[in-house]
């Protein structure tokens, strides 16, 4: 309660200063603003007389009163609209209708964006903000809501996942964290997504699968502090807010569906029947005995064509006070791994009430989805390229009927294709999100408006596993089949509610809009699982397992409650001066009690030069913004219970004698007991230019992000903690970077001819880790990057002075172009070759563009993307490109690279295999073609996804994940995609 | 503004305050976790909590064999407490090398450590372990805490006397923590747990700390029953007084041989105790049932199991021609064997030598990391007194005897010879107990004239052979670094040479001396 007060007390105050009410014997004046083109209301619009001023409500209506009587003059001005003035005669008593209908002038400053509790207009933005609305979408086949983005917004990396529906990560800006997340807070209708960022549980594909990408109106990206800030402790790696669609216009059914086919791009480049058996007669002539006469492409015989499909049936439609939108769509997709895919059924629902003269604004939105995955085995990529080509695929005489190596030792390869016909790995998510809120714009205070939103978030998964006994794997383990069931869930739900008061003032000039409210959400989660091994019977697969050698069960839940008070003060002189000032206090079940409470303030403002008179004569610049900020955020994404030292119980086998008796133990752990959210300080420093009417438009920003407090386990002084390591707030970390964009309506494309608008943006990021423990001196190193390739090998590094996750490797010698094997380069300052931080896998250049044609009925998208300075590990060369690996019991097949390295034993920490990965992707090109059917418009499309990369990248993708290990990932495929959309 | 206008604000005001009311309370306490909080509902908690303090000693985590271990930074099986005591106790000295190459360890064969080696760095680690657990045990029962969960007054009880084991493990982990470290912090039960780095104390302050404590919680241990083996009893903190009070000079400065020689008969005199008949069964698989061992660490081959401890020592001692299922398990690791020097202390028909395996094996170590080079020493076995196979041939039952009478003998012997008073007959009795059980008859009896100082050194290094002494009992006879006496590999050779003095003592890990600036690094490092 005293909290509340202290939010509360201020906005009273502020509240307080609203107009006294004026005396009688005068006029008023009301009537409707609306756009001259598109006859929308305009809401937010100040209509001004004299000192006397209104900003128009959301259907556009505005009403001053207490105008002296007698000719008066009457402004309505909407940024990115040209100014409209009447003069008309007001008599004492009367009310006068003056309606105006704005001519726009620059759409893009106009445009309504959807900020954190609220809406703003694009030009009035303090901070760096980007929507991406759904004609901006990236078209085809898209599964994960995500990828709509990708290479659209400067500063917003999303990194690639092969599988469809995989899970993707967003980096904006960088990363911030290391051992919390580094993703963004998804924000969908309002509700943020699980109590922190990236919040939500899958059964292993992405967990915003669930929303339908047909559904989404529009992506925006909080990308500056200041902007995101009013998401407090969840906001230090950026928020993405997802508006989904509204129904408008007359009732009408859109049908929308697609056929695709994707095919394998690029494969591991492993030794090819003959090549293998030359290398083992040289190499193991003693393994030449096992060789067979096959002549086997193991990567042909588990990929395929995969074929795809979705089908959206939209109903929607808007009446006099309330609109609607029922949406239904499937979706399936192979992978081009045979066997894998995914397949989603959704359920988008809309709906829209205003009531009581639109005082009461009620929406209820929820979208929910079934998805089934089917996962590629375990082992079944890296079995494909460590599997002999001679040997074949089948052999009658084996139980499975597969063919294996002789022998079961654990040294050998596995027959992939047995894997993929016998192994399963299985997915089911339902996830539904929705809530229901209700706006009341208050009697008697023009302006103030009252929000109450309840939202909810449900998840339940169910994963299978299943390996049944005959699979060559379980049988050289003895581990006898295995099979793995988790049946995890998890129930979010929210409650926001704010006031905001929004109007212009007398007593001071400008408009001030004042947000302030709370925030409570909670997440309950249930995560019961069973392992069985030593199955009783094969023939049950995922579904049972009556009897098993060893069950073990599992079962653990996890509850979080985050509660939140925000509020945040707008300032607009003239939209010329533009002032913004926000702060969240956030309690978090997460932090340590004497930490429970953090405070997250921001500020921000802006000039926006250009309407300054003494820019009138500059006619061509039609936008020109100055904008600064700083802000502080947090970082509450990582595990519950941290604060709590917690008692381990020891195993049957770790008990200790008492006397005649064995007794089990109980150990507690280490433990800060004030652990919090790593906090981020940004500044950023943009400019927003437009010339022609914002013909030409665009942004750029320099930024910098310090993250101190990182959550590091770092030892302890001895004796005064539970452990000789304790995990907690030490580390520090810096980001720096500047983002470029540009769009450019080249050609304008009136009355059919043809028409260009061509985006741009580039964005440069460099990541630092400044300290891990700054009581331990600068020479700290914690290894990261396990590769496959001996026990426990690390390639990358944690180094104070680095990028985190640089690559941590040998500087190879060279002898006539090729490396020699075993030697690496002495570094100056040194007296032996040591392995130092070379390169990282974060690009430093992260490039996009995107074209988009119109001609007649015809359009043409494309949309490019580069990536420099990217550097990934090959580890399937490092791993598989040496001829030790043909003397195994039974030998491995190779990659190619041994072919030029001849190495004959591992050479793991070599920088041979960290590349260069830099390069430009054509990500997708659409041609379109707009007719009318039957008086039915209709839409149809051709998309090529990943139509051509060019990259100097050895391996399988150079956007090989985040941390830059190619090691057996999922292949690449280009997709075709023929879409269809008719409206009835 | 009118009646009206305050009437909406006040509207609003409630609206936002309700919603709020109540829900500024952000704690949520772990449902599926055992925290402090839900611990201690089950009274068993106390008992398993003590349990993880000698646990402590005997696994090396929450995991047997290995998992959830209880420090980091080191692989789990290198940091089990007896491992680790015992390679800082005997590798270093006349007694034993071990073979292996690990970074660190052929370091712990010559007394070339440095501040980074990571077995004096976990050694320091898992004392530091033992006392952090030790006190948050004492905070956890303290008399306000057991009354605000309402503990019955017969567990209380029982409690006290879980606190005076508690004290005592702390005391025996500090005894080792001022014998290898020397200045070191002390901290107790009142220091808070969280991040502060606590200060650096003096030796003598932890001597005086350890002897105050054990004074004590004398009274409130139990004395010895059926249900005490493998714990603290009142012999067992008179034992770990005699060693402290004999060794009175090296960690303070001032002997103290006449409270050496008056704690050795406390454990004497309490009649608990009687010499094993057979020497080696307080080494097998059943020497639980050795009438001898004051204080063992346990170990269990089916409950107990790490692959520290015994395990290590069993396993550790196989190799070369040697038949690992004659010693109960199912693979020799061929690491460990007797320095010359050890070897050639026992003289014919001493039956304490009876078990060295010589086959293949030369006597001289000419190359450390060549199993067959120095006498194989298979002392700890996995087989029973009757011969049979311990319960698991890869984790052994044997447990490893702390304190056992023959060392009071001892111990009461060296005090008379000191100067301490007591009956030099009395020593001359218990000493020849001792030698005739090693020769089976008299033939080994020794005469007055024999009763000397270096006599007790070495024949402590007969009968205490690899029991994790050799170091300590070196250091107090002066001989352990300086060129007095060198033996094979100290300091880095085979024929053996001098070492500096300040070898007496390991140094603190380098990486305590950066997480605690107020750490003196020991002289020399």
């Amino acid at each position: 309660m005293a909290r509340a007060r202290s939010i509360a007390g201020p906005l009273l105050v502020l509240l307080s200063l609203l107009p006294m009410a004026a005396q009688a014997q005068s006029g008023a004046i009301r009537g409707n603003i609306t756009d001259a083109n598109t006859h929308q209301p305009i809401a937010g619009a100040t209509v001004a007389v004299g000192s006397r001023g209104s900003l128009a409500r959301d259907d556009g209506a505005y009403f001053i009163s207490d105008i002296s009587a007698g000719a008066r003059t009457v402004t309505a001005r909407m940024l990115g609209y040209a100014e409209g003035t009447r003069t008309v005669t007001v008599s004492a008593g009367d009310t006068v209708v003056v309606d105006f209908a704005l001519t726009p002038q620059a759409v893009n400053l106009s445009q309504v964006v959807v900020v954190g509790y609220g809406e703003e207009r694009a030009g009035n933005i303090t901070g760096a903000v980007k929507q991406v609305n759904a004609d901006q979408f990236n078209p085809g086949t898209v599964v994960t809501p995500q990828d709509l983005i990708q290479s659209k917004v400067a500063g917003v990396q999303v990194v690639d996942n092969n599988v469809p529906g995989g899970g993707l990560s967003i980096r904006i800006r960088g990363a911030t964290s290391i051992n919390a997340s580094s993703d963004p807070l998804y924000v969908i209708d309002g509700v943020p997504i699980g109590t922190s960022a990236g919040g939500g549980i899958s059964a292993g594909n992405d967990a915003l699968n669930f929303l339908n990408p047909n559904d989404i109106e529009s992506i925006t990206v909080l990308k500056d502090a200041s902007a995101a800030s009013i998401y407090g402790a969840n906001a230090a790696n950026g928020v993405v807010l997802i508006k989904t669609k509204t129904g408008q216009g007359a009732p009408h059914v859109t049908y929308t569906g697609s056929v695709s086919a994707s095919s394998v791009t690029r494969l591991p480049e492993m030794l090819n029947a003959a090549q293998f058996r030359a290398a083992v007669e040289q190499y193991a002539p003693q393994n030449a005995d096992q060789l067979g006469n096959a002549n086997t492409d193991w990567f042909g015989m588990i990929d395929r064509t995969g074929w795809g499909q979705q089908q959206n049936v939209t109903v929607a439609g808007a009446g006099e006070t309330n609109n609607y939108r029922i949406s239904v769509g499937y979706l399936d997709q192979d992978g081009i791994i045979r066997n894998s895919g995914t397949k989603r059924l959704s359920l988008g629902l809309g709906y829209n009430q205003r009531l009581f003269d639109d005082r009461l604004d009620i929406r209820a939105n929820a979208n929910g989805a079934r998805s089934d995955d089917h996962f590629t085995p375990g082992g079944l990529l890296s079995n494909a390229a460590q599997m002999g080509p001679t040997q074949p695929v089948m052999d009658p005489s084996t139980v499975t009927g597969f063919y294996d190596w002789p022998g079961n030792t654990l040294q050998s390869a596995d027959n992939p294709v047995a894997i993929l016909n016998l192994a399963s790995a299985l997915g089911t998510t339902y996830r539904s999100v929705g809530n229901a809120r209700a706006e009341y714009s208050l009697p008697f205070i023009e302006g103030l408006k009252a929000d109450v939103n309840l939202g909810y978030d449900v998840t339940k998964v169910t994963q299978k596993t299943f390996n049944p006994s005959t699979l060559h794997g379980e049988s050289k383990s003895g581990e006898g089949g295995y099979d793995y069931r988790a049946d995890r869930s998890q129930l979010n739900t929210v409650l926001e509610t704010y006031l905001n008061y929004a109007a212009p003032l007398d007593v001071v000039p400008g408009n001030v809009d004042v947000t302030a409210g709370y925030s409570y959400a909670k997440s309950h989660g249930e995560n019961p699982s069973l392992t069985a091994t030593g199955l009783g019977t094969d023939l049950l697969t995922t579904e049972g397992f009556p009897t098993a050698q060893n069950i073990s069960p599992f079962l653990d839940t996890q509850d979080s409650k985050l509660i939140s008070f925000f509020g945040r003060l707008n300032y607009n002189l003239n939209d010329r001066y533009l002032l913004s000032l926000s702060v969240r206090r956030d309690g978090s079940s997460r932090f340590g009690k004497s930490n429970a409470w953090g405070t997250f303030p921001s500020a921000a403002v802006a000039w926006r030069i250009s309407e300054e008179p003494f820019m009138s004569g500059l006619s061509a610049l039609s936008d020109l913004k100055i904008r600064a900020s700083w802000a502080k955020t947090g970082n509450q994404s990582f595990a519950n219970y941290q604060q709590f030292s917690t008692f381990l119980v020891g195993n049957g086998q770790a008990q200790v004698q008492f006397g005649d008796k064995f007794v089990s133990t109980a150990r507690p752990s280490a433990v800060d007991p004030n652990i919090k959210w790593e906090e981020t300080r940004s500044w950023d420093l943009g400019i927003d230019y437009g010339f022609m009417d914002q013909r030409f438009s665009g942004s750029i920003d320099y930024y910098r992000k310090n993250t101190d407090d990182l959550i590091f386990t770092v030892p302890v002084a001895a004796g005064t903690n539970l452990s000789n390591f304790l995990t907690t707030n030490i580390g520090s970390m810096k980001n720096e970077g500047v983002e470029l964009s540009l769009s450019a309506r080249v050609l304008d494309g009136a009355d059919r001819r043809l028409g260009w608008t061509a985006d741009f943006n580039a964005s440069h990021n460099t990541n630092e880790l400044t300290s891990i423990n700054p009581f331990a001196g600068p020479a700290q190193q914690i290894l990261t990057g396990l590769v496959s390739g001996g026990v426990g090998t690390y390639i990358q590094v944690l180094q104070p002075g680095e990028p985190i996750n640089s690559f941590f490797v040998y500087k190879q010698k060279y002898a006539n172009g090729k490396p020699v094997e075993g030697e690496y380069e002495t570094l100056p300052g040194d007296s032996v070759a040591e392995r130092r931080a070379f390169h990282d896998p974060a690009p430093n250049w992260i490039l996009g563009h995107s074209s988009y044609f119109t001609y007649g009925k015809f359009n043409l998208n494309f949309t490019l993307r580069a990536y420099l300075g990217n550097y990934v590990y090959n580890n399937i060369a490092s791993n598989l490109g040496t001829y030790q690996e043909l003397s195994r019991a039974s030998p491995y097949n190779l990659s190619t690279s041994v072919l030029e390295t001849g190495f004959m034993t591992p050479q793991y920490l070599s920088d041979y295999y960290v590349e260069d990965a830099s390069f430009l992707r054509m990500d997708n090109i659409t041609l379109g073609y707009t007719f009318d059917y039957a008086d039915h418009p209709v839409y149809a499309s051709i998309t090529v996804q990943n139509a051509f990369t060019l990259t100097g990248y050895s391996g399988v993708d150079p956007t090989a994940g985040l941390n830059g290990l190619d090691n057996n990932i999922y292949p690449r495929s280009r997709t075709v995609t023929g879409g269809l959309s008719i409206q009835f | 503004m009118n009646a009206m206008k305050w009437k909406a604000l006040a509207l609003a005001g409630a609206f936002l305050l309700t919603a709020t009311v109540g829900c500024t309370d952000v704690t949520v306490e772990p449902k599926s976790t055992i925290t402090e909080t839900n611990l201690f509902n089950d009274p068993g908690s106390y008992q398993a909590f003590l349990a993880k303090i000698y646990a402590g000693l005997a696994v090396s985590g929450q995991q047997g064999p290995a998992g959830q271990p209880d420090i980091q930074g080191i692989d789990e099986g290198f940091s089990q407490y007896l491992r680790l005591l015992w390679e800082a106790e005997e590798l270093p000295t006349d007694e034993a090398v071990i073979a292996w190459n690990d970074i660190g360890l052929p370091e712990m064969n010559t007394q070339l450590w440095d501040e980074n080696n990571s077995f004096v760095v976990a050694m320091y680690y898992r004392i530091f372990f033992q006392v952090s657990m030790a006190n948050e045990f004492l905070r956890e029962t303290t008399d306000e805490k057991l009354a605000a969960r309402g503990v019955t007054p017969e567990l209380k009880a029982q409690i006290q006397q879980y606190r005076a084991e508690a004290r005592f493990l702390r005391a025996l982990s500090y005894w080792h923590g001022i014998d290898f470290f020397g200045n070191i912090p002390l901290v107790t039960e009142d220091d808070p747990v969280g991040a502060t780095p606590p200060a650096q104390s003096t030796r003598v302050d932890i001597y005086n700390f350890i002897v105050s404590e054990l004074n004590e919680i004398q009274s409130q241990l139990p004395q010895p029953g059926p249900s005490t083996y493998g714990r603290a009893t009142g012999p067992a903190a008179s034992m770990l007084l005699a060693e402290l009070y004999l060794n009175a000079e090296v960690y303070t400065g001032t002997p103290d041989y006449a409270d050496a020689l008056a704690a050795a008969e406390a454990v004497i005199g309490s009649n608990a105790y009687s010499l094993d008949p057979k020497y080696q069964n307080m080494f097998l698989a059943d020497n639980n049932k050795s009438p001898e061992i004051i204080f063992a660490i346990t170990q269990d081959g089916t409950r107990t199991q790490t692959y520290g401890g015994v395990t290590f020592l069993v396993h550790a001692s196989i190799g070369g021609s040697m038949t690992a299922s004659n010693y109960g398990v199912d693979g020799g690791w061929v690491g460990l064997r007797l320095k010359p020097e050890a070897y050639h202390r026992y003289a014919s028909g001493d039956q304490r030598a009876a078990y060295f395996y010589t086959s293949g094996q030369t006597d001289t170590v000419s190359a450390i990391s060549d199993f067959s080079k120095g006498i194989a020493a298979p002392k700890f076995q996995n087989v029973t007194s009757t011969g049979a196979p311990g319960s698991n041939a890869s984790f052994v039952d044997t447990d490893f005897p702390v304190f056992r009478l023959a060392e009071a003998y001892l111990i009461y012997t060296e005090a008379v010879l000191r100067g301490a008073g007591g009956s030099i007959d009395q020593a001359l009795t218990y000493v020849n107990d001792i030698r005739e059980r090693a020769y089976g008859g008299t033939a080994g009896d020794i005469t007055m004239a024999q009763l000397t100082l270096p006599f007790i050194l070495d024949e402590r290094g007969r009968e205490l052979l690899w029991e994790a002494h050799r170091r300590t009992d070196l250091i107090r006879f002066g001989e352990f670094t300086g060129g007095d006496y060198v033996w094979s590999w100290k300091g880095g050779t085979e024929a053996g040479t001098a070492t500096e003095n300040f070898r007496d003592l390991y140094p603190l890990p380098a990486s305590e001396t950066i997480a605690n600036p107020n750490l003196v690094q020991n002289p020399g490092y």
